[in-house]
């Protein structure tokens, strides 16, 4: 057995598959952890990041298996899960096995890796589409717009590209609080991540003075949300399905 | 009093409060990038960076931001630009002749409400319907002008709901559909009968009209397109329409017949049904002491989605002779208990048609069943995984040749499990014969829709 040891981002999982293939391992020997659990006689291989492979890597994903399928098992390694790093890699060996065509990586779900792999990828996917919907703008002193968010997959990555297309001319940021992760976007331009120091918490979330018409568009938006419920139709239940409370500590209607 | 003397608040609680019984709150349909912009403005885009002013996008599959407390979708600023109105349709909260609070938005401020709804993320776009002031072409006017402000003024890229008011000018709802990404005529009633009996002023002929003339911009809006590809988009989130059930005396039949002509003759994206809610008193309304009738609109939801994408037609679902929903069943697995000679179907080699019409099985296991039996045979642990519900299915199929459980291929001992306990009991069936719905029957819409049913509806799981 072949431990493959790697750090938690996609440079160095997409590292370490194409050294899997460098070292003409075999698919059942080897696994790409992600933790320091020691395994049993199994030889450990530290992987290093290196661009060079990895964009390798990536650019066969992306041939092979097409953009959409990519992107998901992009997500996959955006989620919590710890085999997560293992789940693509067998999912990736068994497409190029069984040579996939592009959108066809997730069709064999009676594959282990491949289902367990299509399971992160819907559950990261569909907590972004939630955090779409879900995300509430606040607008500060200074113009900005700010929202706070906390995801359990680090889905920041995926939001972004969303919220630049549709608020091209706005300055907005929104902060993963917690991964003290900002995803900033200056009007008309590109969008950029930045690690945050976790000392400025309380700070950021709390201490940003809101703009003089804010609060007037927050108490119109209540209304609003008040105004459009039938009563005779009342339903909480539902709307606890569709919308569960641990995405509505930062939504400006439950406040 | 002028309605437009109370402040902002009171007439956005007023006018929201007015447009709420409209049940269409879909964002979907169009895909439109943040710089892809078809009212001209694409040529102001900035010097500096090359990328186009103003705000706002479309996501095809459509973007719900909130769900109230009666656990519908927010999608869209849903309100009205009056509830003024000269009709007086017995049904409607605005009829003239209720004594209600009064109100009306400037074109602007509906404007600036979008827009800062939408930069804060709270709304895909606006739904804007309104009461009739003066008359069909005054209205209609109003409506078009906002929106025409709200495109090129504002450069409002996001989404935009209208209604095409009936009788108003050809021209008019022409040109209003050129901003507009989803235009509607509410139908109101199923029958032209009901309609002349509630709605005195409304006529069906006028609302078809409109809704053939939109039909017909989409089509010829189609075949511009395909020559000239920048050419104006018409409508192009497709039209809708919604009937209020359970106000007039029409059975499901009949509804999901109109329901079905609409979608196969009028070309229509969606037809919406509204359970009715009463907030008039009239000799010639219902009265429903059980609440709305949300069973049966449910009913009619899964009927309307089988109609769509799964292949059925409405006279397989209902005929004359049963022209009621079961009340137990939802209306897959009563065709399924009445066709018996089509089942067990052989997951490993039926044709995706025939996947469909398994209950238990949507549209989206269909789709993964195909795909993973290419590369191995498929059992029923695997079939779960794929997200078909075998608490329902398992009467009906077969893997490999072999039933989950040895099971009876007969329509009462099916039923008898497919149906709970409980609700044997509630209905007062004993289990060996179920009844259908009938109008007259005692607590018949009562048993309520579970959130469970109703998202899967919404999720289109049947």
């Amino acid at each position: 057995m072949f431990v493959y040891k790697c750090e938690d981002s996609f440079e160095s999982v997409f590292t370490a598959i194409y050294k899997v293939y460098e070292n003409h391992h075999q698919r059942e020997e080897v696994f790409l952890s992600l933790d320091d659990d020691p395994r049993l006689f199994s030889t450990v291989i530290e992987v290093e990041t290196d661009a060079e492979r990895y964009q390798k890597v990536i650019r066969t994903l992306r041939k092979q298996f097409g953009e959409s399928d990519y992107e998901r098992l992009c997500l996959v390694l955006a989620s919590l899960d710890v085999e997560k790093a293992q789940a693509v890699f067998g999912t990736v060996v068994a497409g190029l096995n069984c040579g996939c065509g592009a959108g066809h990586l997730f069709d064999n779900l009676t594959d282990t890796w491949v289902y367990k792999a299509f399971k992160l990828a819907r559950n990261a996917g569909r907590e972004n589409d939630r955090y779409r919907e879900f995300i509430r703008f606040e607008e500060l002193e200074s113009g900005i717009l700010y929202s706070p968010i906390k995801p359990e997959n680090n889905i920041l990555l995926f939001l972004m590209p969303h919220f630049a297309d549709r608020l091209s001319g706005e300055n907005f940021v929104i902060h993963d609080v917690g991964r003290e992760l900002f995803g900033v976007h200056p009007a008309g331009e590109e969008w950029f991540l930045v690690q945050g120091e976790p000392t400025a918490k309380e700070e950021s979330v709390h201490g940003r003075a809101k703009s003089l018409s804010e609060e007037k568009y927050q108490m119109l938006f209540k209304t609003f949300c008040k105004s459009i419920e039938i009563k005779e139709r009342r339903n909480p239940k539902l709307q606890m399905g569709m919308l569960p409370l641990r995405y509505r500590e930062y939504m400006t209607e439950f406040h | 009093m002028s309605g437009q003397d109370k402040s902002l608040m009171d007439r956005l609680a007023i006018l929201t409060d007015a447009a709420k019984y409209d049940v269409s709150c879909t964002s979907s349909g169009v895909d439109r990038r943040g710089n892809d912009r078809p009212w001209g403005n694409g040529r102001d885009a900035d010097k500096n960076t090359g990328k186009a002013k103003g705000i706002g996008n479309c996501v095809a599959a459509g973007i719900c931001h909130s769900f109230s407390g009666d656990g519908r979708c927010i999608s869209l600023l849903k309100i009205l630009m009056t509830n003024e109105c000269i009709y007086d349709c017995k049904y409607c909260l605005n009829r003239r002749s209720n004594d209600i609070a009064r109100a009306i938005f400037t074109p602007e401020e509906i404007c600036t409400l979008t827009m800062e709804f939408y930069r804060r993320n709270y709304i895909e776009g606006l739904f804007l319907s309104s009461g009739i002031v003066n008359s069909p072409d005054f209205t209609m006017e109003l409506i078009a002008r906002t929106i025409y402000l709200l495109r090129t003024k504002y450069l409002f890229n996001g989404y935009i709901h209208v209604k095409a008011i009936p009788g108003a000018d050809e021209e008019l709802i022409r040109q209003t559909g050129f901003f507009a990404d989803r235009m509607s005529v509410n139908l109101e009633l199923p029958t032209a009968e009901g309609l002349r009996r509630l709605a005195p002023n409304k006529h069906r002929k006028n609302i078809l009209t409109p809704m053939r003339q939109i039909q017909n911009g989409i089509t010829q809006n189609r075949n511009e397109l395909a020559i000239y590809r920048h050419a104006p988009r018409f409508v192009a989130g497709g039209q809708s329409t919604q009937m209020i059930i359970g106000a007039t005396p029409e059975n499901d039949f009949q509804i999901l017949s109109v329901a079905e002509s609409l979608y196969q003759r009028f070309e229509l994206k969606r037809v919406f049904y509204s359970a009715y809610v009463q907030v008039n008193e009239d000799k010639n309304l219902p009265v429903l002491p059980g609440g709305p009738p949300l069973l049966r609109e449910h009913r009619l939801y899964q009927a309307d989605w089988l109609l769509r994408f799964y292949g059925f037609q409405a006279g397989e679902l209902l005929d004359e002779n049963r022209p009621f929903f079961n009340v137990m069943l939802d209306p897959k697995e009563d065709w399924a208990v009445r066709h018996l000679e089509e089942f067990p179907i052989e997951i490993n080699r039926a044709p995706y048609e025939k996947l469909l019409r398994i209950p238990g099985v949507g549209v989206k296991s269909a789709r993964r069943i195909v795909a993973a039996r290419r590369s191995s045979s498929l059992t029923f642990a695997d079939l779960k995984k794929l997200g078909v519900v075998l608490k329902r299915a398992l009467y009906f199929i077969t893997c490999s040749g072999h039933m989950m459980y040895p099971t009876k291929l007969e329509e009462d001992y099916i039923v008898r499990n497919l149906t709970s306990e409980k609700e044997r009991i509630r209905f007062g069936s004993d289990g060996m014969s179920y009844r259908q719905m009938s109008l007259f029957d005692d607590g018949m819409f009562s048993r309520e829709v579970t959130s469970d049913e109703t998202m899967q509806a919404v999720m289109g799981q049947l």
